[in-house]
């Protein structure tokens, strides 16, 4: 129905290793995500199958832990520190000029796919606040014009 | 001479990778010195640190490196002229935040290669592991760190010993002990500074405790947000393994036991320590309710025992020197020595390590040097969304357990957020109600529902639209909260709110009351506008103005519509003259 | 197995070792709320409703999870642990999306619960229904006649076409009750060998001496009428409530042990002393039975009548000569009942004059209606002047009016237009703008400057020590009969517990409610209202017949089934409400954001209505632990936590084996089996 059904075959290693190990699924689940790049629902079911458990169960502990997406995500991941650091030092102005400038929600991805944000927890890197994690790479010390800025270089490498 | 770079993720974030790529860069071959790789010293303020090694001997400090300085840097090693890195090298002023500390947990960060085992060795690493599997029956170690008073450095500042002997009486063919490393208070980086710069320390720590008690396994529960962590300490076991410091037989004992990692997947929760149970055994990470205890019923349900990093990392020194010289540090309720991460509007931030009984004003004062931008110290946070807020009054109170916990804050672990004027404090209490609404897990009612409208009755309060008999109601949900929340989280979230009410009550009454931000932080209670006799009319607020709410004529007083301004503030950052007043 | 001893609330009770708190209270017979446990499933601890204190533990401990030890002394109500419990219920219903009843009950000033006896009604048991009924109505055959039903007001199918026809229903099944061969009879309780004596026979005394009887009470009813029934008797005409049918159910009311005694007038026949020193309580129903002047000069002259007095003559039996012309002024229903009656008594023109226009008239639209059809004309927008005449009645100067400004009440005050009057002739001038109460031989009873009796709102205590007070007589003085029936059985309830030496405490017991719009039923078919077969208006304006034909059973049936079923159909099994209802509690003060809510079908045969879970997680546990299925599961973390089952398409309903565990174990209505 509508979407091509996703490639088990990527999974199967994981799975005969760990499918049978009591206890495994968010480690499953974990390196399901690094294969697929977020959870697909038939790979939720399929995981579920294959170490015996149930579609509900597996598709509770993916929506209980705020790593799991069920979505894809864009090519570039913004992660935005919510951290007492960031907070003191005003992370909510620039997480609000971030959102208003792409046109994003938290866990939203724009439309086209290179952004997703996600509010995050601390992020460890108190003395930079308030900080963004762009694939990987901090960027700290912002102000919203800062923030922007970033994107807009990223935006016009990607030639938008 | 040696060149060794910070490059904890601290560092990295700063930039030390950068600085790390630029120096291999210039190498030919041909230099005096070699470049090596260190983990956190905890100087946040100072990111990147390199320093420089004589020999043992530390030669140079040098900080906020960045890659222009490569150069400079190489060429100061190579000739021995530390001449031309003299403007980069640290300040005298700046080096008494570490001669004012004391350090036991974080003896090695930043000090040693976290991917060395030698660099371990060399500094007194797995003696105390050697001294206990040797000369100490578990009783012994047990009876050595009930003699040294180590309380839990995870929050709750349980003893030790008392955990431990209970797992050790549980008897049962499996045993594990865990490491609660899913550091989720937001502002408290210890932990992971411990694992990456120190992961040898966490592991000989963990060995000890699972000698202690008998244990068959070690896991360790970390953030996956932890990467470098996961990655050093991953590397870490793997050389233990091959020097027989972890699986069978280690060091020629009988003592058997491996350890293993596990990567959390994002719930703050997973910090109470059923709900971490739950967790590993890949469960929705949902607090049991206690009585059993871990020490009878925990993983597996099996007898297991579990402790934060910061208390194994005290472990194997307390082994090496003895409980008695760790319990001569600290005060009669609380011994040792205690991390924090120091943060917010302070001037020096980054980890201290101090021993108990020291004062706020001390660490805030003295060794964090006090507040940035020479504001006024309002307020420090202390035990992140569990704690509370120490006002200024309160800055004498002396770090112990007991102490903090009459202010109605806690020790929590570690978390120090200091405060100044600008802070507003029902935002504050906004903001920790924000952080614990979302982690919730939702199982009980108390915690689910409850925050959830503590949030919305603080929303609606810094919004303006606060009610009388709001804080009443505040009041008497945090009660409830506390009094009926099924696991610590719920049980500890109204903290933020009842200090903040107890201490700053006049806050709030001016938020709901006069509809006024004392702090002037609550951006729905403020409104902007031009003071005429200087605004010059340059015209620059007018064309910042996200939203064009201001006007007027070149040259003449301009003026703000205060129906279209959203007061985010980008005008007075434009204004060279002052002109524009926020109220 | 070992015991141990352990004190609850004082109680010293045995138990096992090893059993918890709440275990040995269950096995004790002692209730301790609960939501999420469940014997047979794993601890759980979510809901918080268990906790007690225990002496010497500073900590509030929950009783599910909790292992009693030897010598523990536990408390389950002291402040601490009644406020912690109350704030998780609050919680709950804050975060709680449903109707517990329908707004045809919440709307009835007696809670009378008209979508459980429609229900019986649809499904042909008359005798259930009346039972229902009965339980806050004595007399269904005559309100269901007479009453304006604010249930039908306020019925949501009016969202898809036209209400419900809840009061013809009501008279409907109490009409074939009465003719049944074995009218319900209500169980009573034991004698309590207590004397109440009740003071009038109208609905509010009706109905508190029905319910004290049953109480098992010795009650006595004095009226001043020759009849019993009050301004159900003497006021509404015959047309509108047969009297046989009246008197059918004071009788039956009689037939519980209920002592009448007529003809007594309070303060003349009989003293209020008399009656407090006789009996254990006193209730004071004597109505409203005063009429009202038409406030314009001339009103002294020969012809100008009350609006109750002339009906309560017609009623008994008197067909007065009214003269050619007859005006009526008011706008309400004992308006519409006097100029109908005088329309029945032979009068040629009968007017009815109204200072405001039809949309404000308080008189149900269908009484104009009706009147309308019967030859009554109305004159609105026009006010007495004056009466005109020479000692007697001969014209009647009408101001005009005109609407102005809103008043207090929300409706357009009338003003007067200046200048403009027109004059009509008139025999007869009948007063019908409002009644008051006569304050004859209340002795020392406080009453307000309108002359009602005083009385607590909660509890309908005067200010004399056992005397009691409810209806017309009381504090804003006339209503409607249903009205005074709630007056009348709150009154009956507060005299039980004075009688029984209780506090006189009373609490609205809480009730979740919803707003709804057309919008939720737009996938209804529109199904008409039922049609009330009526005499023709010319033929029934001749005489004093009853202007309805009452229902057809077909008929009856099918309307009952237009019900929309508001109200959970759990409301007498769920938990949650029970405990809500059991203490004052007001979530309202916690208002705030809900979980995300809806309805869906799921697992074969259950509907899931999400508004109504609060996470207990039984469905999901029973349906994994004891079922072995692990269908259901919670799905997202903190406030946004719902359960949700979770399958591809069809397979699942291979999979469930539709057991219905999981709607059993729901202590709430959120779990509905569909038939």
């Amino acid at each position: 129905m509508g979407k091509p059904q996703s490639d088990f075959s990527l999974i199967k290693d994981v799975l005969d290793e760990y499918g049978d190990v009591e206890g495994s699924l968010i480690t499953i689940l974990q390196k399901a995500q690094e294969v697929y790049g977020y959870l697909p629902k038939d790979v939720i079911y399929h995981v579920a199958e294959r170490i015996g458990s149930t579609p509900a169960e597996v598709m509770g502990v993916a929506t209980f832990y705020s790593q799991f997406r069920l979505t894809p995500i864009g090519k570039y991941l913004i992660m935005s520190c919510q951290g007492t650091a960031c907070h003191v030092n005003g992370s909510e102005r620039v997480s609000e000029a971030v959102s208003e400038y792409l046109g994003i929600e938290n866990g939203e991805t724009t439309e086209d796919g290179l952004f997703t944000l996600e509010n995050v927890a601390c992020l460890g890197c108190c003395s930079l606040a308030p900080v963004i994690m762009i694939n990987g790479e901090a960027h700290g010390n912002l102000t919203p014009d800062k923030a922007i800025a970033v994107l807009k270089d990223i935006q016009a490498k990607e030639g938008c | 001479m040696r060149v060794v770079i910070g490059e904890g993720s601290c560092g990295v974030a700063a930039g030390a990778a950068k600085v790390h790529e630029a120096l291999d860069a210039l190498l030919t071959g041909n230099e005096n010195f070699e470049i090596g790789s260190t983990g956190c010293i905890g100087m946040c303020f100072l990111e990147p640190i390199v320093d420089l090694y004589d020999g043992d001997k530390l030669a140079r400090r040098l900080v906020h490196v960045s890659a222009d300085n490569a150069q400079a840097i190489y060429d100061a090693a190579n000739t021995g002229d530390l001449s031309k890195v003299d403007d980069i090298t640290i300040k005298p002023e700046d080096e008494e935040f570490l001669n004012g500390q004391t350090r036991i947990a974080l003896r090695h960060c930043g000090l040693i290669d976290p991917t060395s085992l030698n660099d371990y060795r060399a500094a007194d690493g797995y003696e105390g592991l050697q001294k206990v599997l040797n000369n100490m029956s578990p009783e012994d170690v047990i009876e050595e760190i009930k003699t040294s008073g180590l309380a839990g450095r995870g929050g709750a500042g349980f003893p030790t010993w008392f955990k431990w002997n209970a797992a050790r009486q549980s008897e049962s063919e499996e045993k594990y002990l865990i490491c609660n490393a899913d550091e989720g208070d937001p502002g408290a980086f210890m932990d992971r500074a411990v694992i990456e710069s120190d992961p040898h320390n966490l592991i000989e720590g963990m060995l000890i405790g699972a000698y202690a008690i008998g244990a068959t396994e070690m896991i360790v529960y970390v953030r996956a947000e932890y990467p470098l962590a996961i990655k050093h300490l991953e590397e870490a076991m793997k050389q233990a393994r091959e020097a027989n410091l972890l699986g069978k037989n280690i060091l020629g004992t009988d003592f058997s036991c491996d350890m293993r990692i596990k990567a959390g997947a994002g719930a703050f929760v997973c910090g109470e320590e059923t709900a971490l149970i739950e967790s590993l055994e890949g469960k929705r990470g949902m607090p049991r309710l206690k009585p059993p205890f871990p020490a009878q019923v925990g993983y597996m349900n099996e007898p297991s025992n579990i402790n934060n990093v910061e208390t194994f990392a005290n472990v194997a020194w307390i082994m090496n020197n003895g409980g008695e010289k760790f319990a001569a540090m600290g005060t009669e309720d609380s011994k040792g020595t205690k991390v924090f991460a120091l943060t917010g509007k302070i001037r020096k931030g980054g980890l201290v390590e101090i021993p108990m009984g020291k004062t706020l004003r001390d660490v805030i004062f003295g060794i964090g040097g006090g507040i940035r931008d020479d504001k006024e110290f309002k307020a420090v946070q202390m035990g992140g969304p569990s704690g509370g807020c120490i006002p200024k009054d309160l800055l004498d109170t002396v770090i112990d357990y007991k102490a903090l916990g009459a202010t109605g804050a806690i020790m929590g672990s570690g978390g120090m957020v200091v405060m100044d004027e600008s802070t507003c404090m029902v935002g504050m209490a906004k903001f920790f109600l924000d952080f614990t609404a979302s982690e919730s897990c939702g199982k009980c009612v108390h915690c689910r529902i409850g925050t959830k409208r503590m949030q919305e009755i603080l929303t609606r309060i810094v919004n303006g639209e606060g009610k009388e008999g709001d804080i009443e109601l505040l009041e008497d949900l945090c009660t409830a909260v506390k009094d009926g929340a099924l696991c610590g989280l719920g049980q500890t979230a109204p903290n933020p709110v009842l200090t903040t009410i107890r201490y700053f009550r006049d806050e709030y009454e001016a938020h709901i009351n006069e509809k006024k931000c004392p702090a002037k932080e609550c951006t729905a209670l403020l409104t902007y506008r031009i003071d005429a006799d200087k605004c010059r009319g340059c015209t620059l607020c007018a064309k910042k103005c996200p939203v064009s709410a201001i006007d007027g004529e070149r040259k003449n007083p301009h003026k703000i519509d205060p129906e279209k301004c959203i007061r985010c503030g980008q005008c007075i950052a434009t204004c060279k003259f002052g002109a524009i007043v926020c109220e | 197995m070992e015991q141990i001893k352990i004190k609850i609330d004082g109680k010293e009770i045995v138990g096992n070792k090893g059993e918890t708190i709440l275990q040995i209270a269950m096995n004790n017979g002692i209730e301790i709320p609960n939501l999420c446990y469940h014997s047979e499933l794993k601890l759980y601890g979510a809901c918080g409703l268990c906790v007690v204190e225990a002496e010497g533990i500073p900590k509030l401990l929950r009783a599910c999870a909790t292992v009693a030890s030897d010598g523990m002394d536990i408390h389950t109500d002291t402040p601490r642990v009644v406020k912690a419990r109350r704030v998780a219920i609050e919680l709950i219903m804050s975060d709680h999306e449903g109707d517990c009843k329908g707004p045809c009950v919440l709307n009835c000033p007696a809670h009378t619960d008209a979508q459980d006896y429609v229900k019986k009604i649809a499904e042909g048991d008359d005798r259930e229904a009346v039972r229902i009924i009965k339980e806050k109505v004595p007399i269904p055959a005559s309100i269901g006649r007479v009453c304006p039903h604010p249930c039908e007001t306020h019925c949501r199918r009016a969202l898809v076409e036209e209400p419900l026809s809840i009061a013809y229903l009501k008279a409907f099944a109490a009409d074939n009750d009465l003719k049944s061969d074995n009218p319900y009879v209500p169980e009573k309780k034991e004698a309590t060998n207590k004397k109440v004596a009740i003071i009038g026979g109208g609905p509010a005394g009706l109905a508190a001496a029905y319910r004290l009887a049953v109480g098992g009470h010795d009650v006595t009813v004095y009226d001043m009428m020759e009849e019993m029934g009050g301004m159900l008797r003497y006021g509404i005409p015959e047309y509108r409530l047969p009297k046989a049918v009246l008197a059918q159910e004071t009788k039956a009311i009689e037939n519980l042990g209920v002592t009448y005694k007529n003809g007594v007038k309070l303060g003349k026949d009989i003293t209020l002393k008399e009656l407090r020193d006789n009996n254990d309580a006193v209730l004071v129903a004597v109505g409203a039975w005063k009429g009202s002047g038409v406030y314009c000069p001339g009103e002294d002259k020969e012809g100008v009548l009350s609006g109750i007095d002339f009906l309560r003559e017609v009623n008994q039996g008197a067909r007065p000569d009214l003269g050619k012309n007859v005006i009526v002024v008011g706008g309400g229903n004992t308006a519409m009942d006097a100029c109908r009656t005088a329309k029945r008594c032979g009068a040629e023109n009968v007017y009815v004059v109204y200072r405001r226009t039809r949309e404000e008239a308080p008189a149900e639209d269908l009484e104009i209606t009706e009147a309308i059809e019967e030859g009554v004309e109305f004159k609105f927008l026009t006010n007495p002047a004056e009466i005109l005449g020479d000692g007697k009645v001969e014209q009647v100067k009408l101001q005009i009016m005109e609407l102005g400004e809103p008043d207090e009440s929300g409706r357009r005050r009338p003003v007067p237009v200046e200048g403009k009057f027109e004059t009509i002739d008139a025999d007869t001038v009948i007063a019908a703008i409002g009644q008051k109460c006569l304050p004859d031989g209340l002795d020392d009873i406080e009453l307000t400057k309108k002359g009602t009796v005083v009385a607590d709102e909660q509890s309908a205590l005067t200010n004399l020590d056992g005397v009691f007070a409810a209806g017309d007589a009381t504090n804003r003085g006339a209503s409607i009969a249903i009205d005074a029936i709630a007056e009348g059985n709150r009154a009956a309830e507060a005299i039980e517990l004075y009688l029984a030496g209780k506090p006189l405490e009373f609490y609205e017991p809480y009730v979740s409610e919803t707003e709804k719009t057309a919008e939720d039923f737009a996938d209804r078919e529109k199904l008409p209202r039922a049609v009330m077969a009526v005499e023709d208006p010319k033929q029934r304006a001749t005489n004093f017949d009853s202007v309805i034909k009452g229902f057809t059973d077909e008929q009856a049936r099918a309307e009952a089934k237009r019900c929309l079923e508001c109200g959970c159909h759990d409301y007498h099994d769920c938990k949650l409400i029970r405990y809500a209802q059991a203490e004052p509690v007001d979530p309202h003060r916690l208002d705030g954001k809900k979980h995300e809510c809806y309805k869906e079908q799921c697992l074969v045969t259950i509907e899931r209505d999400q508004g109504k879970c609060m996470l207990c997680n039984q469905c999901v546990r029973t349906c994994k632990e004891r079922i072995g299925e692990g269908l259901l599961g919670l799905v997202g973390r903190g406030f946004k936590t719902v359960i949700k089952p979770e399958f591809e398409g069809t397979d699942a309903i291979a999979v469930c084996k539709d057991c219905h565990q999981c709607a059993d174990v729901c202590p709430t209505g959120a779990l509905k089996i569909l038939s």
